[in-house]
């Protein structure tokens, strides 16, 4: 039962008056420190029986830890969490369909790229005057990522700028350096073959829609953007189109794998070291570190090649959390999102179970100082993501970013035997995309900017 | 356990204390028109609740859309859309596609599982066989192994770098021309065994005496399993079909487990994985509500015109 009382919490909490979020933040603030020092994460076991009670629903790895953090660390609120299936495998249905029932949980996970297209539910509660005072904290393209429409309808917990991973080990034998510019990438990548022909430089998983669409990004042309109340759609923008050419020619001469990342064949193609490297983001540090135990000192990262002179990175996942509209609790909701993005015993206890990449710029330093690595060769892995994490151009996802996600890997599936090309996909995606918004009745401004 | 009867059982013959007192002996027919409600009670709640509220909430859902304004970032409004939601889908190439790939997908399917399991049924049923219980089990088993385990298990049978029938057959079986005879394979894997059952089954009716005329007439054995008992069950086979063809409709499990290993399978591959696309990533209930209508129609429509086969073939 998610919804079910909790045993041992009155089931009339919510009809009691709250506590004013001052008193909340006063309680709340420092807490986590406190806890980690007592080493009791355990319980919530003395929760008073005027708690307000906040319902999360999350697949953030960790998230039952930081939970149980809060809870025991203070009385006033009592932040239950149910953990669902990750986004588009299921939790985005999950959330959409509780909102539409009107059964939302307080608390609702959502991605950046899946902000706007939740939004359209009308679900979320708009933050803008909680979160003001926030607003320099954060780092900007996170903070913008929780802005669709230039109201704030999130709290960004983590972000995650692409990068680079790659064998130095097997770079160094071959007498390769790390690619700093896609020009030196594909020259990379005719070495890696030469080294080894059934060697490739890395795969570009064209079933993955969220990987190419954080491609774009870094060329800072935006797929969506905001014009007088009305969508642009530049999905065959020049910038998408420059990199459509690029991964077309790389594709169709066999320089790179084009199959997904993280299935079977691709560990094994890594483990026999017939992948010389991933295009990836942050959460690759874990990933790797976790699933490539053996070759500890093997592998560095990088951030990702750029275009000509041009230092920027693209983004590729991070976490963000909104708060329903009708939640009867928002107050206590905000409270502890508030701690879960800017508190430090957060990022102290994410170093210990997976990879903390924060998006309070802050906590970065936190993470950085309590996180061990002992797993990358080459230049630390903080100095890397911290260049990234601040070059990241303009953005903005569309209110359709989902359904993209998916026509996306559907249009480029005929391009590894010929049937299509990467630039033509991404002609007919641009079109596909402005029809469907146009059938839903959004305003989408005519003209694309090709 | 007789302790633990409980009073609500009318058949009890010694009902206990609080057990409603015995309707009066007088009117038989109410009685026995009551005793029949309360049986079908049960099956027609559940066929209520889990059937037709569900169908005509479908239906119903089906003849809405929700409609965005402007940026769509304040929430969308539940229109009336009466039968427009179908015409999206009627035109929608996706939809076409989907629905061409389970046409191509039952073409190979259903002729391949029958003539198999067809051949593993009359070979069980034939006197010479040894170990019948043993082969019996061996080729149900597939059927016990719960599809999307068994999605994964050949997936990776099929997977370059780590599968061994990944270079095998002459075609890659995760290309866009291999991967539809590997979805037809893995399930005819799975059913082919379960259809045996079935068939055997039906074989075992087959009366002895015809059996024997036939052998006094001089049948061989093939003769015997080609113009008797192939005729003889029939009807079982046709129901077979009507099953094979609603389930090829509603392919799902397989391109949906492949999907994560090819971008081969599109996220509209056959018209179900296009419902699960509607509804739960792209959250256009209407579109996915009227193509799921869709689906039923053309499935009593296709199960409506093999009964009538079978019809006219028995008569």
């Amino acid at each position: 039962m998610v919804f079910g009382t909790p045993s041992g919490a009155a089931g009339g909490s919510r009809s009691r008056p709250l506590p004013s979020r001052r008193s909340l933040l006063r309680a709340a603030s420092g807490l986590g420190a406190g806890a980690l020092a007592g080493g009791a994460l355990t319980g919530c076991s003395q929760r008073s029986s005027s708690a307000a009670r906040v319902r999360i629903w999350s697949w953030l790895s960790g998230m039952d830890q930081y939970v149980a953090a809060f809870n025991s660390a203070q009385r006033d609120i009592h932040v239950q969490l149910s953990s669902i299936a990750a986004g588009v495998s299921g939790g985005y249905a999950q959330l959409a369909n509780a909102i539409r029932a009107h059964n939302a949980p307080d608390i609702l996970h959502t991605e950046y790229q899946a902000l706007p297209q939740i939004l359209t539910t009308g679900g979320l509660r708009d933050l803008t005057d909680d979160m003001a005072d926030l607003a320099d904290g954060f780092l900007p393209a996170a903070w913008r990522g929780v802005r669709p429409g230039g109201r704030t309808w999130a709290v960004p917990m983590d972000f995650c700028p692409m990068t680079f991973f790659y064998r130095k080990d097997l770079y160094d034998e071959a007498g390769i350096g790390a690619p700093r510019t896609w020009e030196e990438f594909a020259r990379a990548a005719t070495a890696v073959r030469r080294a080894d022909p059934e060697a490739r430089i890395a795969t570009f998983p064209i079933n993955d829609g969220a990987f190419f669409a954080g491609m774009a990004w870094q060329t800072g042309d935006p797929w969506w953007r905001i014009a007088a109340n009305s969508w642009q759609v530049g999905i065959d923008g020049e910038g998408t189109m420059a990199l459509a050419g690029y991964w077309q020619d790389l594709i169709a001469s066999g320089k790179v794998a084009h199959t997904a990342v993280a299935t079977q064949s691709w560990a094994s193609a890594i483990h026999r070291g017939k992948l010389w490297g991933m295009l990836g983001a942050t959460w690759g540090v874990g990933t790797i570190k976790r699933s490539l135990a053996a070759d500890k000192g093997r592998w560095a990262l990088t951030t990702m090649p750029t275009w000509g002179d041009r230092q920027a990175n693209g983004v590729f996942g991070g976490s963000a959390f909104g708060v329903s509209a009708e939640s009867e609790v928002p107050e206590a909701a905000l409270t502890f999102l508030r701690w879960l993005a800017t508190d430090p015993a957060v990022p102290r206890i994410g170093a210990r179970l997976t990879f903390p990449s924060p998006a309070w710029a802050a906590n970065r330093k936190v993470a950085r100082a309590a996180y061990q690595d002992d797993f990358f060769t080459g230049e630390p892995i903080f100095d890397v993501l911290d260049r990234a994490a601040v070059r990241v151009p303009e953005w903005t996802w569309g209110p359709t970013s989902l359904s993209v996600f998916s026509a996306v890997a559907d249009v480029l599936a005929p391009v590894p035997t010929g049937g299509t090309t990467v630039p033509r996909a991404m002609h007919k995606l641009q079109s596909s995309t402005v029809a469907m918004m146009r059938d839903r009745g959004l305003a989408v401004a005519d003209g694309g900017r090709t | 356990m007789t302790t633990t009867v409980t009073s609500s059982q009318p058949a009890h013959p010694a009902p206990p204390a609080r057990t409603q007192p015995p309707a009066p002996p007088a009117r038989p027919a109410r009685r026995r028109r009551s005793t029949g409600a309360g049986l079908a009670a049960p099956f027609a709640v559940l066929l209520l609740c889990t059937v037709l509220v569900p169908v005509g909430y479908a239906a119903w859902l089906s003849l809405f859309t929700d409609r965005l304004s402007g940026l769509g970032l304040g929430g969308y409004r539940q229109v009336f859309a009466g039968l427009a939601t179908y015409a999206t889908v009627l035109t929608d190439p996706a939809a076409h596609a989907s629905a061409a790939h389970v046409a191509g997908y039952a073409l190979i399917h259903i002729p391949v599982m029958f003539a198999v399991a067809l051949l593993i049924a009359l070979l069980l049923n034939s006197a010479t066989v040894r170990l019948r219980q043993v082969w019996t089990l061996a080729v149900f088993l597939p059927y016990a192994v719960p599809g999307v385990i068994a999605g994964l298990i050949w997936a990776y049978l099929y997977s370059p770098g780590i599968g061994p029938l990944s270079a095998t057959p002459p075609v890659d079986p995760l290309s866009d021309t291999g991967v539809l005879p590997s979805i037809v394979n893995m399930a005819t894997w799975q059913w082919t065994g379960y259809n045996v059952i079935i068939f055997y089954t039906a074989l075992q009716t087959v009366p002895r005496e015809v059996l024997e005329a036939a052998r006094a007439d001089g049948a061989g054995p093939l003769r015997t399993a080609l113009s008797i008992k192939v005729p003889m069950i029939r009807p079982t086979l046709f129901v077979a079909l009507v099953f094979t063809t609603i389930g090829s409709l509603q392919l799902f499990t397989e391109p949906m487990v492949l999907r994560t290993f090819t971008s081969t399978v599109t996220s509209t591959w056959t018209p179900s994985l296009y419902i699960y696309e509607a509804a739960f990533i792209s959250n256009d209930y209407g579109r996915a509500a009227a193509a799921s209508i869709l689906l039923a129609i053309a499935s009593a429509l296709l199960s409506a015109l093999v009964m009538r086969l079978s019809a006219r073939k028995s008569r």
